[in-house]
């Protein structure tokens, strides 16, 4: 697929104009994939769409990376109580930017892919929580909900049958945490974002104690076009382990930034390069992170022939996350940039779990007195051994998150942190 | 049974539950800080973590796989598992610190983080002696800290309520505190606020944290971040001997420790009692502690003819009161036991009175109706109601007894440690036209309106039994030494380690605060001429007796309320066991 | 001191309405707390005693959810919120450098407010606009991006005269380049 991303034609977010409107996205193949289901139950009984989806592979767009379909599979057999979708809109990775695209200009296609995975489930009531920065957006998305209620999409007797749901916009207030879907779950009881211990899932007891599943909102954009194309289709879109229309969000030191849509498994250099204009200034790239500011930084000659799928970052020594690519050039102080996102972390811990709520700090406090050129070359050894220690220990993956890019910037750029440090001698006692 | 194997060791479980509870259960140890049994598992701390993993069963076969050694192939967790929210599940594999290193070296990580925020002012820390932090540190902790940046700061001695104090800075965010008022008190008044390394747990705005349980949240604190205001700076726990006895100030009864240091009870703190009070107890109780120390009654008081109450011998003080019951007769004489004294003192009270010829036996119960909350605070505000009426006496109102003694006049009045006058059920004049003798433990409005006032000792005293709201019967032992009892010599003085192990000179230092005072049994037996026509020698034997005498006693004795932390009575008037 | 908040007739309707989303009052936290502040301009001690006795949620968890999200202010702040992002992206793409000169032209540090009450300043995490760095958010409402000092002499006048920023659409590029 070296060159046919050239003539790939958007399908998350297509090039038609105010397709945020109703009767735009109608004209244009909107809510089909939900009428074709409702119109024929049989064929597309509940358990047949999470088959279809489950086939189609749809890896979670949130970092996780996991085959939404299984994910609705966990889900128990009704029992007549109320069971939830929420759907994670708290985008707050840093480098990420996508999901506000889908708000802003097709939100209907997220809609009706959340309206199907509630038919899919057995969900009479969805919750799209959305990071409260992202005020402007939610406003947006509010608007195409109530035009969905009012063409019968969401309601009561959904298109005259007897399937019913409602949906909810939740406004976040500033925590990254909340992102992590118990955590999300927590937020949207209104409580602080701490993350529960797991098990059990929240597809066993989630929100209000009831089965809960909690899925991206790109991933759920994703199911409007598995539905009406089918899975076959759709595993077509990329590679075969990683399929799909990705939204890469490409920010840093680029000529172009902004959000694209490609197939997943574009290569890197293509989207640096061709896609995003290069690297500002003509200048050289250093490195990349791939996927949100807790994938680990790859180093720019690590990028030869990777694309950007599972498979190919993790063999590169990376992750996908949610494909929002921080491009940084020659002069990136790669100590002034760790330390940064070290900060992130620390300010964002919930401070629920030993390991993160001291580590975060720990880690944050070390660097900043390396990037203030008062470090010591033992710390290097100590930054390490926090991130080891912080690793795997917590309930959520915050303190891995937190640890990673420390990691693996110590590994990939150790001469630019020695550079930093001090050469203090100490005598043996 | 289904089974666990604990560090390659094999044990039988019945019920579901969880590791951790299990090896506490079975005597193992593995550090904690949040976990707590009676609350919520959030799995916050992190300390408890093990290796864990679940033997790996062959469907087709049947059976679980094996290796080459015919060993179960075991799967691990690819993380470590914290114990306390880890499920017992049939075949679990867990490793601790003793056959792990890895988790051995998790355990002492953990140290590490939660000590670099902490500030390490454990000799000017209350809790420092029986700190889980201290302890856990101490025994699992690294050698030394690799942190060398400022500390967070956060406020400190900040007056959270009446009651308790917070440091935030020593606070390591186990939240115990919090669900301690979300789950228990109910009083949901504190919450962590802020996020991250500047967590710490706070009440509303300007609002007081007066949850009436709010103590407890002291104990369960797992270092020195919540004090209680009333304890603060006053011993090292280390100096305290601890006792265990029971709550006197209201109705329920609930378990506790006495701590005391030179014949002074300086805090009480809950015992854990699975039947009445779980690990907690009211605040109120806690504080009653000072009736044990303060404004007692010491050697007999009379007061010769109109004035001042003065001091006497015992000899005298017996003495008089025979002089006094010579002039009456029998009918005379009105006898008041009381629901604040013991089942031994009351059946001693009736059973000396009865032999001068009394028949009729009165107690007056001391409620305040609307003040129990349904847990452990009651609207009877004495301990032993239920044992008072269980020996005979007969139930009475205030204002009952207050028209008796308007009407029938007697000439003598014999009181039971109670103060009738100070709860406002009888005034002063009341006493008037009679002769009144008060067994009490404090000076109050009663004592000082009495001609003979008999000083007794308190439950942090003597041994003694009470019966509480519920019918269950639980008992008392010294804690304190009186002017006659010597921790040593005193069989039913509980001996902590300090008299185990330490010296009269090095840690029991002061007689000052001996109370001249006997138990109210042992001076209503020299009332008899011979002096021994019960022959009891003990508290003890007085229960023996009464447990041959009263039917709902039958299987009642220290050596069974010991082993059992109290037993269920079945009274036989059921139906009139009041309960809060 | 010590101002006093109420809800009026239409607020307490209002407030009914978003708590009949969920299925316990105590989830409406947040909401409830977003329409206070967007009435009162702040989330303090008084504003979440209303919150807690309109919904029937301990004060105290109010205080715990008020502290712990960032957008919330539990004391008054200025009359605009300027947010600016310093974030990875924008870190690269000169976020400190747009913040220390915003810093010097309203003779305030990070996390200060001006003297007239105007502007408060703050520097915050990834707002998630990361290929329009640098950039800021308004009072928790809209984004600017592409902050250049003259854009922000621009904003700054603007809402000195009380003019509110417009929204902002970043369209995809490659849109563009099709169209």
């Amino acid at each position: 697929m070296s060159n046919n991303w050239k003539s790939y034609k958007p399908l998350l977010i297509p090039a038609i104009p105010d397709l945020h409107e109703i009767s735009v996205y109608e004209k244009n193949n909107g809510y089909q994939a939900l009428k074709k289901i409702l119109k024929d139950r049989k064929t597309w009984s509940p358990a047949n769409v999470v088959n279809e989806v489950k086939t189609a592979n749809i890896r979670g767009r949130g970092g996780a990376g996991f085959n939404a379909g299984l994910k609705w599979s966990f889900m128990p057999e009704p029992d007549g109580e109320p069971r939830y979708l929420a759907c994670n809109g708290d985008e707050s990775e840093p480098g990420t930017f996508k999901d506000r695209k889908i708000f802003e200009f097709n939100p209907h296609q997220f809609i009706e892919g959340a309206i199907i995975a509630a038919y899919a489930m057995h969900v009479e009531v969805i919750y799209v929580y959305i990071r409260g920065e992202y005020r402007p957006f939610v406003q947006k998305l509010q608007k195409a909900i109530d035009q969905a209620y009012d063409k019968g999409y969401l309601g009561k007797k959904i298109l005259g049958s007897d399937f019913s749901v409602e949906m909810h916009t939740h406004m976040g207030a500033g925590a990254y945490i909340c992102g992590e879907e118990s955590s999300l779950m927590e937020s949207l009881e209104g409580k602080r974002g701490y993350p529960r211990v797991k098990p059990p899932f929240p597809a066993q007891r989630g929100l209000w104690g009831r089965p809960t599943t909690i899925n991206n909102i790109e991933t759920l954009a994703n199911v409007p076009l598995v539905m009406n194309h089918g899975s076959d289709w759709y595993l077509e879109i990329g590679p075969s382990t990683h399929p799909g229309p990705v939204l890469y969000g490409i920010s840093g030191h680029v000529n172009r930034p902004g959000v694209y849509e490609y197939p997943a498994g574009m290569n890197i250099m293509t989207l640096i390069n061709e896609v995003a204009g290069g690297v500002r200034g003509g200048k050289k790239l250093k490195a990349l992170i791939p996927g949100g500011s807790s994938t680990p930084p790859l180093r720019a000659d690590m990028l030869e022939g990777v694309t950007m799928d599972a498979d190919s970052l993790r063999e590169a020594g990376s992750m996908m996350g949610t494909a929002g690519m921080v491009v940084l050039d020659e002069d990136t102080d790669i100590v002034e940039l760790v330390w940064r996102i070290s900060h992130f972390y620390d300010h964002e811990s919930c401070g629920q779990c030993t390991p993160c709520r001291e580590g975060t700090g720990w880690l944050e406090k070390t660097l900043r007195k390396m990037k203030d050129g008062n470090g010591e070359m033992r710390d290097l050894d100590l930054l390490l051994a926090i991130c080891y220690r912080m690793e795997g220990r917590t309930i959520c993956a915050l303190a891995d998150a937190a640890a990673w890019p420390v990691r693996y910037s110590i590994d990939r750029f150790r001469d630019e942190f020695e550079k930093k440090c001090k050469k203090t001698v100490y005598a043996v006692a | 049974m289904p089974e666990i194997f604990i560090d390659n060791k094999r044990y039988e479980y019945e019920k579901p539950g969880k590791v951790l509870q299990f090896m506490l259960d079975n005597g193992l140890d593995l550090p904690f800080f949040c976990y707590h049994p009676s609350l919520s598992i959030p799995a916050n701390c992190r300390q408890c973590m093990v290796k864990a993993g679940m033997p790996v069963f062959d469907r087709e076969k049947g059976t679980f796989e094996t290796d080459e050694n015919g060993d179960r192939v075991i799967r691990f967790f690819p993380k470590l598992m914290t114990a306390c929210s880890l499920d017992l599940a049939d075949g679990i594999v867990v490793h601790t610190h003793h056959t792990d290193d890895l988790v051995k070296q998790a355990q002492a990580d953990n140290l590490e983080f939660i000590l670099i925020n902490h500030p390490l002012d454990c000799p000017i820390c209350d809790q420092a002696g029986e700190c889980p932090l201290q302890i856990l540190t101490y025994k699992y902790g690294p050698e030394g800290s690799r942190f060398e940046h400022k500390k967070v700061h956060k406020p400190k001695a900040i007056q959270l309520g009446p009651r308790v104090i917070l440091d935030a800075e020593r606070c390591i965010n186990c939240t115990r505190c919090v669900r301690f008022t979300d789950e228990i008190s109910k009083s949901y008044q504190l919450s962590i606020i802020s996020r991250g390394d500047k967590n710490y747990p706070m009440t509303a705005n300007d609002q007081e944290f007066d949850d009436p349980y709010s103590l407890n949240t002291v104990d369960i604190c797992p270092v020195g971040a919540l004090t209680s205001a009333d304890f603060r700076f006053r011993a090292r726990v280390w100096e305290m001997n601890q006792t265990p006895s029971i709550d006197m100030s209201n109705g329920k009864g609930c378990s506790t420790w006495l701590w005391t240091r030179d014949n002074m009870v300086l805090r009480v703190t809950p015992r854990f009692n699975e039947e009445v009070n779980d690990h907690w107890m009211p605040d109120a109780g806690r504080l009653a502690y000072r009736k044990f120390n303060e404004n007692r009654i010491s050697r007999p008081h009379m007061r010769p003819d109109e004035t001042e109450q003065v001091r006497t011998s015992w000899n005298n003080a017996r003495l008089t009161l025979l002089e006094e019951l010579e002039k009456v007769s029998p009918a005379d004489i009105l006898v008041i036991g009381s629901p604040h004294a013991s089942v031994e003192d009351n059946y001693a009270l009736r059973t000396c009175f009865s032999r001068l010829g009394v028949s009729k036996f009165l107690f007056v119960p001391h409620i305040e109706s609307g003040s129990g909350d349904g847990f452990l605070i009651t609207d009877d505000q004495a301990p032993n109601a239920n044992g008072v009426r269980s020996l005979g006496f007969e139930e009475t109102e205030g204002k009952a007894l207050a028209k008796l003694i308007e009407t029938k006049k007697p000439r003598l009045i014999a009181i039971l440690d109670d103060d009738l006058i100070g709860r406002t059920d009888l005034t002063r004049e009341h006493f008037s036209e009679a002769w009144t003798v008060v067994w009490g433990t404090n000076h109050n409005d009663t004592t000082q309106a009495a001609d003979l006032v008999i000083p007794v000792t308190t439950a942090a005293e003597h041994a003694a039994s009470y019966v509480n709201v519920d019918g269950r019967i639980q008992r008392t032992v010294p804690a304190k030494e009186t002017m006659y009892t010597n921790r040593r010599l005193n069989l039913e003085m509980s001996m902590g380690r300090l008299d185990h192990y330490g010296t009269k000179f090095d840690n029991w230092v002061t007689d000052a605060n001996r109370v001249d005072c006997i138990p109210a049994w042992e001076f209503l037996i020299r009332l008899e001429d011979d002096g021994a026509a019960s022959g009891w020698e003990s508290s003890r034997q007085i229960m023996e007796e009464i447990a041959k005498a009263f039917p709902a006693y039958r299987e009642v004795s220290y050596d069974r309320m010991d082993e059992e932390n109290g037993i269920q009575l079945k009274l036989e008037q059921d139906s009139e066991v009041k309960t809060a | 001191m010590a101002e006093t908040y109420t809800f009026d007739a239409k607020d307490l309707a209002e407030i009914e309405k978003l708590t009949a989303k969920y299925p316990e009052k105590q989830a409406a936290v947040l909401p409830v707390l977003w329409y206070a502040q967007d009435k009162f301009g702040h989330s303090d001690p008084a504003v979440q005693k209303l919150v807690s006795e309109t919904l029937g949620v301990p004060e105290a968890h109010i205080r715990g959810v008020v502290s712990f999200y960032t957008q919330f202010y539990d004391k008054p702040m200025g009359k605009n919120v300027l947010d600016v992002c310093t974030c990875l992206s924008c870190q690269v793409c000169g976020g400190y450098d747009m913040l220390h000169y915003i810093e010097e032209k309203l003779g305030i540090k990070a996390g200060e407010t001006t003297p007239d009450g105007q502007f408060s300043l703050q520097s915050v995490e990834c707002l998630g606009a990361c290929g329009y760095a640098p950039m800021l958010q308004v009072t928790n409402d809209k984004f600017v991006n592409h902050l250049t000092r003259e854009k922000v002499d621009k904003l700054i006048e603007d809402l000195k005269a009380g003019n509110k920023p417009e929204f902002e659409s970043n369209p995809m590029p490659q849109h563009e380049k099709g169209s």
